[in-house]
């Protein structure tokens, strides 16, 4: 029999991986899918171009 | 003289079939590997953005967003606007007004189905297509085989894997993978076990970590 008490909790091990490229490329967290800054002033930029705002 | 043509470079890729990003990404990285020039095996896995949505959310992406950010149903129109407009520089057209808000679960099992046939790339590609191009749903069962017998899966076999969760295992011990490398968002690249690669990255960032990848390999032999 265990006891509950002193089962461990079951963490997983963490992996260590090299982060490479841009931090701040477009990633989802969660239902939220950020937009970088620069990205957002490329649209804009577009749009204006094609006169489009 | 380096040998591109030798042992393909590995790339674990953890993704959500309703995550914009995600596909963004894939077209990026897809002309990274294009650029890149040598032999890439590429694995996707599972990652659930929102397990917690139902299959069939009565409403649309913006009331989705809005409901459960608690942003303004502006500032949701807005974003989604832009990111259309991000898919279509990679050759996307994103249709937002025709999305089908639901649950991803059943089709990460589906693609892990896809694994075990051989076909999962193309399954990723035709589940991302159905739900950012052609309004289709990706989170009913009868959907999802229809989906599957477009690229000639077996659909009666699709229905019975999905109804039985068959490939659920698979798909929590990916989402458990991607804890154990600290993977919060996708998409998510892991080059080689070493290299880690967060977001929809330009193509040259992809094109330089293969290239890292494959001349580390190279050191060591």
């Amino acid at each position: 029999m265990t006891d509950a008490a002193t089962t461990p909790e079951m963490i997983p091990e963490r992996i260590p991986l090299t982060p490479v490229g841009d931090p701040s490329a477009g990633v989802c967290v969660g239902a939220f899918c950020a937009i970088p800054d620069d990205q957002e002033q490329a649209i804009v930029s577009h749009r204006l171009d094609e006169d489009l705002v | 003289m380096t040998d591109k043509s030798a042992s393909p470079i590995k790339v674990d890729i953890w993704s959500d079939v309703q995550c914009p990003w995600c596909y963004i990404g894939k077209r990026k990285f897809e002309a990274g590997a294009a650029a890149y020039g040598g032999a890439v095996e590429v694995e996707y896995h599972s990652f659930e953005l929102a397990p917690d949505t139902p299959v069939d959310f009565d409403g649309s992406p913006v009331d989705y967003l809005s409901q459960r950010k608690g942003m303004p149903v502006e500032q949701v129109t807005r974003m989604l606007t832009n990111v259309t407009g991000i898919a279509a520089s990679v050759g996307l057209d994103f249709d937002y007004d025709h999305v089908h808000q639901t649950n991803t679960v059943k089709a990460h099992e589906l693609i892990h189905f896809a694994k075990a046939q051989g076909r999962q790339l193309d399954m990723k590609e035709r589940l991302l297509k159905a739900y950012f191009v052609d309004g289709r749903h990706v989170g009913r069962i009868e959907d999802l085989a229809d989906l599957a017998a477009e690229i000639g899966l077996d659909r009666k076999e699709v229905v019975r894997v999905l109804t039985d969760e068959t490939y659920l295992a698979e798909v929590k011990a990916d989402v458990a993978q991607a804890a154990s490398y600290g993977i919060q968002g996708v998409p998510f690249f892991v080059i080689e076990g070493t290299y880690g690669v967060s977001g929809a990255q330009d193509a040259t960032s992809f094109a330089n970590v293969l290239e890292q990848a494959r001349s580390e390999r190279e050191a060591i032999k």
